[in-house]
C-alpha cells in the first residue's frame, strides 16, 4: 500500500482508530471485571484449601437471609433517601437566592462551592474532630443553648443522622451549582408573559421555573442517588459501619464481606444486588432525560 | 428592605457554617494536645506548633505526597490522551445506525457501576499481573473510572468547534488527521486543561481503590495516610488534621483554577453553565 492510499484508508476508518483504545480499556477495567464478578458470585472459596466451588445461586439465595444484608440496605436507603431530598430542597432554595443579582453574590456562590471540592476523606475527618466527645465543637454549641451533649457519630441513635449531616453539608453546594446554572440559562420571555398574566411569583415559579428546570433537576438528583447509594469513604472512616452496626452502608458491607470476612462469592453476590439497584434507580431518570433530550444533542 | 436584610443575614450564616468547619480543622492541625482538648474549644491556638506536620514527615509523609502527585498526573496524561481521541470521533463523525448515541451512552454507564463492584475483580486481576501496591495499578485502575468522564467532557467541547473550520482547510488539502491537529485541537485547549485539573482532582482524592490496591507507602496516596490516623485504639486527632490540610489545600487551588468549568465538570458535560 503506498502512502497515499494507506492516508485514505486511515481517513475512513479513523473514527473506528480513535474510538478504539478508550473501548478496549473500558472492556478490560470494566466489563472484564464486571464478567469476573458474576463468574464469582457463582462459586465459594474455601477458606482452608482455597479450591474453589460451583454453588450456582446460593450466594444470592443466603442475602435474603442475611439480617445485615437488610440492615446495610436499609441504612443506604434512609441515607440516600433524607439526605438527598435535603440536599435538593436547601440547593434549591439558595439557588433561587443566588439567581437574583445583589452585591457580592459572586462571593457568596464561590464560599458555598467549597465543600463539594473538598476530598470526601477530608470533609469526613473534619467533621470527626467537630463531633468529638466532650471536646468537640458541636457539642459544645449545643450546650450553649442548654441542650445535653450527644454521642454524634459514636451513638447508635445519633450516628447515621450524623453521617447524614455531613453528606448536606459537602453535597448540598452541588444541588446549588447545577440548579443556579439551570436558573441562570432560563429564557426571559415566558416570565415576561406570566407577569402580564398577572401571575403571582409561587404561580410563576410552579408552571414557569419548575417545568423549564426540569432536565437541570434530573441531572442533579440523579448524580447524588448514584453518589450516595454507594456511599463508602465517609462512612469508613468516621464509624466504620458502626457502632452495632447503625451505619453500614451497602458498600461497606461488601467490603468487609470481600476483604476482612474472604467470602468473594458472597461479596460479589451483594455487589450485584447494588448494581441492579443503580440501575433501576437510575433509569427512572435517564428515560425521563432522554425524554427532555438532554443526552442526545 | 427588610427581605433584603433577612437574605443577607441567612447568607452571612449559611456561609459561616460552610466556612468554619475547614477552618477547623486547618486550626487543629497546628494546635497542641492540650489546645485540641479544651473546655470551652479554642479557634486559635495558645502555642501553635507545626509538630504533627513534622511527626507526619517522620511517617513517611513525603512518600505519600509523591505518590498522590505521581498518580494523579499520569493518570491525567493518560485518560486525556485516549479520551480526547474518543471524544473527538464521537463528536465528528457517524458511526452507521445509533452507534453514536450507544457508544457514548455505554461510556458514560461504566461511570454508574458502583466501584465497590470491580473493585473485587480488579484487585484480583492486579495480583495476578503483580501490580498490587504499585503506582501503576493504581493509575490503570482511576484511568478506567475516569474515562467516561473525560470523554463526556471533551466531546462537550468538540461540538462548539464548528465544522466549517474543519472543512475548509480539508478542502485545501489538508488530511482529516491534519485538520483535527491543526484546527480543532489547538481550539479546545483550554477544555482539555480544565479536563486534565478535574481528572487530578478526582484521582487525588479517590480512596476506595487505594484503600484496596495499595498497601504501604511504597505506593500509598494521601488519602490513606489520612484515614490511617483514625485507629482502632485512638484517633490522632492533631495528626489527622494536619494530613487532611495537606490533602485538601492543591483542591482548593486547583478548584478555583477551573471554577468556571465547574458546572460543566461536575454535571458530565449535560448542564452548560
Amino acid at each position: 500500500m503506498d502512502s497515499k492510499r494507506l492516508s485514505r484508508w486511515s481517513d475512513r476508518n479513523l473514527k473506528y482508530l480513535l474510538l478504539a483504545p478508550t473501548i478496549v480499556l473500558l472492556l478490560m477495567l470494566t466489563v472484564y471485571p464486571l464478567v469476573f464478578a458474576l463468574a464469582a458470585s457463582l462459586q465459594t472459596v474455601s477458606v482452608r484449601t482455597g479450591e474453589r466451588s460451583f454453588v450456582g445461586l446460593a450466594n444470592f439465595a443466603s442475602i435474603f437471609s442475611d439480617g445485615l444484608f437488610w440492615n446495610a440496605l436499609g441504612n443506604t436507603a434512609v441515607y440516600t433517601g433524607v439526605g438527598v431530598s435535603v440536599e435538593f430542597a436547601l440547593g434549591l432554595a439558595f439557588a433561587l437566592i443566588l439567581s437574583e443579582s445583589f452585591l457580592g453574590r459572586g462571593l457568596f456562590r464561590t464560599i458555598f462551592l467549597a465543600p463539594m471540592m473538598l476530598p470526601p476523606i477530608v470533609v469526613a475527618i473534619t467533621f470527626k474532630v467537630i463531633y468529638m466527645q466532650k471536646y468537640g465543637v458541636s457539642n459544645w454549641l449545643l450546650g450553649l443553648i442548654g441542650i445535653k451533649g450527644m454521642l454524634w457519630e459514636s451513638g447508635p441513635q445519633t450516628a447515621l443522622f450524623s453521617l447524614i449531616l455531613v453528606d448536606i453539608w459537602e453535597w448540598t453546594p452541588f444541588m446549588l451549582l447545577i440548579l443556579l446554572a439551570g436558573l441562570q440559562s432560563l429564557p426571559a420571555e415566558p416570565y415576561e408573559a406570566a407577569k402580564v398574566d398577572g401571575a403571582s411569583w409561587l404561580q410563576a415559579f410552579r408552571h414557569v421555573t419548575f417545568p423549564l428546570l426540569t432536565p437541570a433537576i434530573l441531572i442533579a438528583v440523579l448524580l447524588r442517588l448514584m453518589d450516595t447509594l454507594r456511599i463508602f469513604d465517609q462512612v469508613f472512616v468516621m464509624t466504620g459501619g458502626g457502632p452495632a452496626n447503625s451505619t453500614e452502608t451497602l458498600s461497606l458491607y461488601v467490603y468487609q464481606a470481600g476483604f476482612r470476612f474472604n467470602n468473594v462469592g458472597y461479596a460479589t453476590a451483594m455487589s450485584f444486588v447494588l448494581l441492579v439497584l443503580t440501575t433501576v434507580v437510575s433509569n427512572v431518570f435517564i428515560s425521563r432525560l432522554r425524554a427532555e433530550e438532554v443526552f442526545t444533542q | 428592605m427588610t427581605s433584603r436584610l433577612l437574605r443577607l443575614a441567612v447568607l452571612l450564616v449559611s456561609a459561616l457554617v460552610v466556612v468554619f468547619p475547614i477552618v477547623w480543622v486547618v486550626s487543629t492541625s497546628i494546635k497542641t494536645d492540650v489546645d485540641i482538648f479544651s473546655i470551652p474549644p479554642i479557634l486559635v491556638p495558645k502555642a501553635p506548633t507545626l509538630s504533627r506536620y513534622a511527626e507526619l514527615v517522620t511517617y513517611g509523609l513525603f512518600s505519600y505526597l509523591l505518590n498522590s502527585v505521581i498518580v494523579s498526573i499520569s493518570t491525567a496524561l493518560a485518560t486525556i490522551a485516549l479520551g480526547t481521541l474518543a471524544a473527538y470521533s464521537l463528536a465528528r463523525f457517524r458511526l452507521p445506525g445509533k452507534w453514536n448515541a450507544r457508544v457514548s451512552f455505554w461510556i458514560l454507564s461504566t461511570r454508574m457501576f458502583p466501584p465497590i463492584i470491580t473493585v473485587i475483580p480488579l484487585f484480583q486481576l492486579m495480583r495476578v499481573l503483580g501490580l498490587v501496591n504499585t503506582r501503576l495499578g493504581l493509575v490503570i485502575a482511576y484511568a478506567a473510572f475516569n474515562m467516561p468522564f473525560v470523554v463526556w467532557m471533551m466531546r462537550g467541547f468538540f461540538v462548539e468547534v464548528p465544522r466549517d473550520l474543519e472543512e475548509v482547510a480539508m478542502v485545501d488539502g489538508c488530511s482529516r488527521m491534519h485538520a483535527f491537529l491543526r484546527i480543532s485541537l489547538p481550539l479546545v485547549v483550554p477544555g482539555i486543561v480544565a479536563t486534565a485539573i478535574f481528572t487530578v482532582i478526582l484521582s487525588w482524592q479517590e480512596f476506595l481503590f487505594a484503600l484496596i490496591l495499595t498497601q504501604t507507602s511504597v505506593s500509598a496516596t494521601l488519602p490513606i495516610l489520612v484515614s490511617s490516623q483514625v485507629t482502632q485504639y485512638q484517633i490522632l486527632w492533631g495528626q489527622m488534621s494536619a494530613a487532611g490540610t495537606i490533602t485538601m489545600a492543591p483542591v482548593l487551588v486547583f478548584a478555583f483554577l477551573v471554577q468556571r468549568y465547574l458546572v460543566r465538570g461536575m454535571s458530565f458535560g449535560a448542564v452548560k453553565g
